[in-house]
């Protein structure tokens, strides 16, 4: 596990150092808290470490109406944020429910998009606000929505020498994010629905972790809650394609039965919770 | 390999040789034999090893030394030079939130940055859940929820 | 205050992970690659070969390490033939760095030939066996008893309910991980380590390496938690060989991945109880227990026949009839594990009987009330009940829930389960005790392990006997080779049986000055951080009553021990198989208030109450302390842990992301009262309270959700998944 670290400071020395290096002989470091893992059980052994710590993308500014994360910046800045719970409550609370205080201080948010896990938190809640990831790359720079990132685990379409440099989140619009776990605190959750509300038609976008094999928005469930307020009906109709169409598998986590179960419970709640709860009752 | 570095660890600069593969953990424990910092799952998963970096709470098993290169780096041997360690410290041993104590550094630590942060001092219910990454298999975290709030008592 | 916590925030004690010599070494071990299979070859050349690499152990080299004859056959470090669980060691390296050690490791190649494994007890015995138990190669120990006529029982009975329920294994998860130094001088090894027995790792270590006890020194460090996992030799024969082989001192540690892989801990159960009941009142009871032993050696298993006893409840019932096998698996050995399974016994009858409670219509509480044991009441292998506060534990619970029920605080079901225990204070121990001018000096062979059994339980027995200050009483640690010997810190013994050896010692010190001064007898007080002894009222030198060879000794000495008796039961009771005698009975009643959401099945703690029988309370503080820690990790069985055993002996889960221990957001509310009066065979009647608050905890968690939901989740633990599966089916 001996390996050589870089800490380049400009994005360019970045990208000339991952272009230079053979394919499978480096990793990027943005927080390590998973990266570090997988070097201990050896699912990688590059021979140099790029960590991305030192470049200038520990930001957080507004633009327009969209939030520009810079895709270095530790989850708890992200979180501490004064006025993220009221612009994107959902992404605020998918940002809480990653690992610990003193893991966020580490984990950024470019790093856990790039890991792109089936059971990622932020992800769903990325898609539901169709977020997009700015890339920059030895051929330049150029903006893809998110879905068109996601490949599957640990898979994503960056190029070689490609990083995130940030990621675009648009504001104001209502969202929530609910989760299951086995244990409520600190743990990988059995699924997790984002759930958002645009200002004018298509007006609902639902994305859902927990999945295989990767984070997914679902359009036909989408196409079925078109209200701004939904019926009961057309929530307990959009509950279940949601519950008929999620790419579910059993794991240890839990048995894909039992999540078709909960993702039809969290989609009705989360729904609800978005709308105002106004036909429903509320949780 | 990237050669030496320099740390400011507990307030002293120290300059460290280490491998660049080298965890924070590893060089507080071993090179720096600052042991009061524990190592627990080493995975991310327990807290026992939370030092402060640039007085943020940081598990030094997930950050390798030389990330930290020039940083700041306060231990729970080191958290007691100013008045909210102090407390906190105190209020662990008196509340009776030590048994085997061998979470305790970690959960020191974790507080007294918590405690630290900028702005109001946050709620006991929300620093109790700000602690959430901090394993105690003794306690059952009762003595440690009184302790935290009568340490926010004392700090607000 | 107890007085390692100033210490313990500063981080200033040195555990067993902190162990360091000059010259030191890095041991690491190599995993077997199958759960079951043949060991074909052990290659070691690429690894003796690598960088660093200062030993490589195998089964050859044994003999060449020790001496001749070496260890107990059945008990080899290394298998030499048979491989019987996945990750059992089979050689062991040493190396300037964990990392060449750990790399060495990975490099040793290990040729074995894969058999197939036995995963699960239901891959047995899908269902209960017949005649064929007995013969089955698979079983490792059958116990069987019988008291009164069942069949009598269940013919005339107004219902028999027949229940069936599982268990998982659970993990000690104390978070320090297994560790431990070695250095060989001589022909003497000298072991450090983290452990809840020195003792205990000096006559194992011992028996492996095949040398007489006195060979073996064995120092303890300051114990990260124990919790049972520490309390017999894990590592330290490896790290004894690999010393000898290397010539330098070797550390030797798991990873907390390891810690998962090889510790040992409890294993998966299964369990048919049937009881019948006419006008009220449980007339028979029969408990058949399936236990997952693991790769257990024959003889080895004490599981079996003591949880079994735990299966039919604290009640009085006419017929009972109990039989368990412990059943072999590829899996590491079973192991003790805070109340070893007594949590899932406990899961299990009173989830039953909270079940012949509805079904009889009468309150869970009263059923309990009706047929608690009480002190004369008989075991149902017909050993006599000691002073047992089972009943006054039930009434203050029955009390408590009608003041939950009037006050709104919580939403949710709420759930009453009962636990006994026998205090383990059979097991002997002794100490030196010394007075002194600087007061008294207690010299033992036990490191605190964090329960605070030491460094304040003993700490209290003399404060209780002379009112001394705490300040006055002094403890000293010593190795094996200069300690008195004791049994170790384990089976909520050390202040019932260690604390009576105090106890005697201090009197017959007391004894011996009051003869010497020709009184009655003599008190001491501790005054200007000097120890006097107080005669006829007046407080006096000590020096004036030691002898010249006292004086010159620094005071006086005296041994104390204890060493205590089991009851005895009614051996015409058994069957077949190994049973054990109850030393002590302590009572424990949880009363537990869980809101459960009808839909995705999740379990919510409200509040858990819990009613402890103390015989007398020698320290509140620390009692309360062991009932809190005893509670949260009740609630952990209960709800969030299990390991994840899988086909070919894989587990699912070897680290603490999906292994779940309680955060603290897990953990509600905590009360906790003592009863006393009830006395146990420690110090003035105290009762052991390491073990008896974890145990009731699963089970009023389900009488909780039964309560919140009118459905039972026959298995722990009672996730989402579980939950919400009995409430509808998937």
């Amino acid at each position: 596990m001996a390996f050589s670290l870089a800490s380049p400071r400009t994005p360019a020395a970045a990208i000339r150092l991952l272009a230079d290096a053979p394919r499978g002989d480096v990793e990027v470091l943005a927080g390590g808290t998973d990266l570090l893992l997988d070097l201990d059980a050896g699912r990688v052994a590059p021979s140099r470490l790029i960590a991305l710590g030192r470049l200038p993308w520990r930001t957080l500014r507004r633009s327009g109406g969209d939030l520009v994360i810079g895709a270095t910046l530790p989850l708890a800045d992200l979180e501490r944020d004064p006025r993220l719970p009221r612009d994107l409550p959902g992404l605020f609370r998918a940002v809480r429910a990653v690992g610990s205080v003193a893991l966020r201080h580490r984990a950024t948010i470019g790093g856990n998009i790039a890991r792109a896990s089936p059971a990622s938190d932020l992800l769903p809640v990325l898609l539901a606000l169709d977020a997009r990831v700015r890339l920059l790359g030895p051929s330049g720079a150029r903006e893809l929505p998110l879905p068109a990132l996601l490949r599957g685990p640990r898979e994503t379409s960056l190029t070689p020498g490609e990083l995130i440099s940030h990621v675009v989140v648009p504001v104001r619009r209502p969202s929530a994010y609910l989760w299951q776990r086995v244990r409520p605190s600190n743990d990988i959750s059995q699924v997790g629905i984002a759930v958002a509300r645009r200002e004018r038609a298509p007006y609902w976008a639902v994305a859902l972790g927990g999945v295989w094999p990767v984070p997914v928005r679902l359009p036909s469930v989408e196409t079925i809650l078109d209200a701004p307020v939904p019926g009961d009906a057309q929530v307990e109709r959009a509950a279940q394609e949601a519950a008929l169409r999620a790419p579910f598998v059993t794991d240890k986590r839990a048995t894909e039965t039992y999540r078709r179960r909960l993702v039809a419970i969290l989609l009705r709640r989360a729904v609800h919770a978005v709308a105002g709860a106004p036909q429903g009752r509320s949780r | 390999m990237s050669g030496p570095i320099a740390l400011t660890v507990n307030g002293r600069r120290r300059r460290v040789d280490a491998p660049d593969a080298e965890r924070l953990l590893d060089t507080l424990r071993w090179r720096l034999g600052l042991k009061g910092t524990k190592e627990g799952c080493r995975s991310g998963a327990c807290g026992a090893c939370t030092v402060l970096v640039g007085g943020r709470s940081t598990l030094s098993c997930l950050t390798l030394t030389h990330e930290v290169a020039g940083a700041s780096v306060t231990t729970v041997e080191g958290i007691g030079r100013e008045a909210v360690g102090r407390r906190v410290q105190a209020a662990f041993a008196r509340e009776g939130a030590v048994q085997c104590g061998y979470c305790t550094p970690g959960f020191v630590v974790a507080l007294t940055a918590l405690l630290r942060e900028p702005g109001p001092v946050a709620s006991a219910e929300r620093l109790l859940e700000d602690l959430g990454g901090n394993l105690c298999r003794c306690t059952g975290y009762a003595a440690i929820r009184r302790a935290v709030e009568a340490v926010r008592r004392e700090v607000d | 205050m107890r007085t390692d916590a100033p210490a313990k925030v500063r981080g200033a004690l040195q555990y067993g992970a902190d162990l360091e010599a000059e010259g030191m070494l890095w041991g690491a071990l190599v995993p077997s690659p199958v759960a079951h299979g043949r060991l074909v070859a052990i290659d070691a050349a690429a690894a003796r070969a690598m960088t660093g690499v200062r030993a490589v152990v195998t089964g050859e080299d044994l003999d060449r390490l020790l001496p001749k004859g070496g260890g107990d056959p059945a008990r080899r470090m290394f298998p030499s033939d048979e491989l019987t669980y996945r990750h059992q060691p089979v050689a062991a390296v040493a190396a300037d760095s964990l990392a060449a050690a750990r790399a060495a490791a990975a490099a040793v190649r290990v040729t074995a030939q894969e058999l197939s494994s036995v995963d699960g007890i239901e891959e047995i015995f899908p269902d209960w066996p017949g005649d064929e138990g007995r013969r089955s190669p698979h079983v490792v120990a059958h116990v069987h008893a019988r008291r009164g006529d069942l069949e009598g029982a269940f013919a005339s009975a107004e219902f028999v309910l027949s229940q069936i329920y599982r268990t998982s294994g659970v993990a000690q998860v104390a978070l320090e991980p297994h560790v431990c130094l070695a250095r060989v001088e001589g022909d003497r090894y000298y072991v450090r380590t983290s452990t809840q027995a020195p003792f205990a790792v000096r006559s194992d270590t011992a028996e492996i390496l095949g040398v007489p006890e006195s060979k073996v020194v064995v120092e303890g460090s300051w114990v990260g938690g124990g919790f049972g996992g520490k309390a017999s030799a894990l590592l330290e024969p490896y790290a004894v060989v690999l010393a000898a082989a290397a010539g330098r001192p070797v550390r030797l540690g798991l990873s907390y991945r390891e810690e998962f892989l090889l510790g040992r801990s409890t294993l998966p159960a299964v369990v048919r109880i049937d009881s019948s009941v006419a006008g009220g009142t449980i007339t028979g009871r029969r408990v058949r227990l399936l236990l997952d032993a693991g790769a257990m050696l024959p003889g080895r298993d004490f599981a079996t026949g003591f949880a079994i006893g735990f299966l039919a409840g604290p009640y009085r019932i006419g017929a009972v009839e109990l039989e368990g096998y412990a059943v072999r698996t590829h899996k590491p050995p079973f192991g003790a594990h805070r109340a070893p399974f007594a949590p899932q016994c406990a899961f299990v009858v009173e989830s039953h009987m909270d079940a012949i409670a509805r079904r009889a219509g009468i309150d869970p509480i009263d059923l309990r009330l009706a047929h608690a044991w009480q002190e004369g009441d008989e075991t149902p292998l017909g050993q006599r009940v000691g002073p047992f506060g089972l009943r006054a534990a039930l009434e203050r619970a029955a009390k408590r829930r009608s003041e939950w029920r009037a006050d709104g605080r919580g939403t949710g079901g709420i759930g009453v389960a009962c636990g006994f225990w026998s205090t383990g204070t059979g097991a002997g121990g002794e100490v030196s005790v010394t007075l002194s001018r600087t007061g008294v000096r207690i010299v033992e062979g036990e490191r605190e392990i964090g329960s605070g059994s030491v460094v304040r339980g003993l700490v209290a027995v003399v404060e209780r006997l002379t009112g001394l200050p705490p300040a006055a009483v002094r403890l000293e640690y010593r190795a094996t080779d200069a300690a008195p010997f004791d049994s170790g810190v384990f089976g909520s013994r050390t202040v019932g049986a260690l604390g009576r050896a105090v106890e005697t010692a201090v009197r017959t010190a007391l004894a011996t000055l009051a003869e010497r001064a020709g009184v009655p007898e003599v008190g001491l007080v501790y005054e200007a951080k000097e120890l006097r002894v107080r005669v006829r009222g007046r407080a006096r030198p000590l020096a004036t009553w030691l002898t010249a060879a006292e004086r010159k000794d620094g005071g006086l000495t005296v041994r104390g021990r204890h060493y205590g008796r089991s009851g005895a039961f009614d051996a015409g009771r058994v069957l077949d198989g190994e049973f054990y005698a109850y030393t002590d009975f302590t009572a424990s009643v949880a009363l537990a208030q869980a809101a459960v959401d009808p839909e995705t099945g999740a379990v919510r703690p409200e509040r858990v109450a819990e009613f402890l029988d103390v015989g007398v309370a020698l320290d509140p503080e620390m009692i309360r302390s062991q009932m809190e820690g005893g509670i949260a990790m009740g609630l952990g069985e209960a709800l969030t842990e299990e390991t994840l055993w899988a086909a070919s002996g894989r587990l699912g889960n070897p680290g603490l992301l999906d292994y779940r221990v309680p955060t603290l957001g897990e953990i509600p509310p905590l009360e906790t009262e003592t009863i006393e009066g009830y006395r146990g065979a420690g110090p003035f009647g105290a009762k052991g309270v390491g073990e008896p608050p974890i145990i009731p905890v699963p089970g009023a968690i389900a009488n909780a959700v039964l309560d919140a939901t009118d459905a039972q989740v026959p298995e722990l633990p009672m996730t989402p998944e579980r939950v919400a599966r009995a409430l509808k089916p998937l």
